[in-house]
């Protein structure tokens, strides 16, 4: 009398799907958050590799020991999803990083480049005055003592 | 303090939004951002050119003593590397 084969959940691929899920929101979460991205970044290709892993898994089960397992529509499309997040996390990892190369900025020991730009309302603003080299009746912090540094943050924008 | 390629009005909404206290600049033209080498042409919303991230600590004779270039634009300069910088520099 043959063996009744024990039939087993395919649970792989539920499993690579949390994981795919996870990875996109860490990924999206670097997007908004200003704290801790590098550690955001870091666990959602480590959520996008074990997803990938999982899914592998669920279809080799599925296809592969299909006596045992069932799951092949589920593992398919899960696998699948999980591979199309994995292809999207590289092509954004590397979107994020086509900068230009700025060999011009001014490096550390140089002088940065004098300007001079209006404020939020509208009033100009020069390096030189924010260094409290100008008049101290043009600065707006009059009376008060030379800043030790400015910290100049050049950003994308607001958008 | 902040510059970037946003007009007046925008900046100022951020500045509330987020309760900045700091001067924001705004280099609509890009020229200041050119001087500085920082422009990424194309990389606003609709193509539009903007500044890459970058930050420069300058001490009160101008120079620079600190400058941070983001490799990658979701990684930010932690605000303590930012102060221990500044704390190097003499009085």
């Amino acid at each position: 009398m043959p063996d009744i084969v024990e039939r087993r959940r395919n649970l792989a691929p539920w499993i690579a799907f949390l994981f795919t899920l996870l990875a996109v929101a860490l990924n999206g979460l670097t997007f908004v958050t200003l704290r801790g991205t590098q550690v955001i970044l870091w666990s959602s290709y480590l959520a996008g590799l074990i997803a990938l892993v999982y899914g592998i898994i669920g279809i080799g089960r599925a296809f592969g020991r299909s006596q045992v397992f069932g799951g092949k529509v589920s593992s398919s499309i899960f696998g699948l999803l999980a591979l199309a997040v994995c292809a999207l996390t590289v092509f954004i990892w590397y979107h994020a990083r086509a900068l230009p190369a700025s060999t011009g900025a001014p490096q550390v020991g140089q002088k940065a480049p004098e300007f001079t730009l209006p404020d939020t309302q509208g009033h100009n603003v020069s390096l030189a005055q924010l260094l409290g080299h100008g008049d101290s009746v043009t600065t707006s912090n009059a009376g008060g003592a030379a800043p030790k540094a400015v910290l100049l943050i050049f950003y994308r924008g607001y958008w | 303090m902040a510059i970037s390629v946003d007009a007046p009005e925008v900046s100022r909404d951020l500045a509330a939004k987020a309760g900045y206290t700091f001067p924001i600049l705004s280099d609509t033209s890009t020229e200041v951002i050119r001087r500085y080498d920082l422009l990424h042409k194309g990389g606003g919303p609709d193509g539009s050119d903007i500044s890459r991230p970058a930050e420069f600590l300058v001490d009160s004779s101008g120079v620079v003593r600190w400058v941070n270039f983001t490799e990658d634009i979701r990684i930010r300069a932690r605000a303590e590397q930012m102060l221990a910088a500044a704390r190097e520099i003499p009085h």
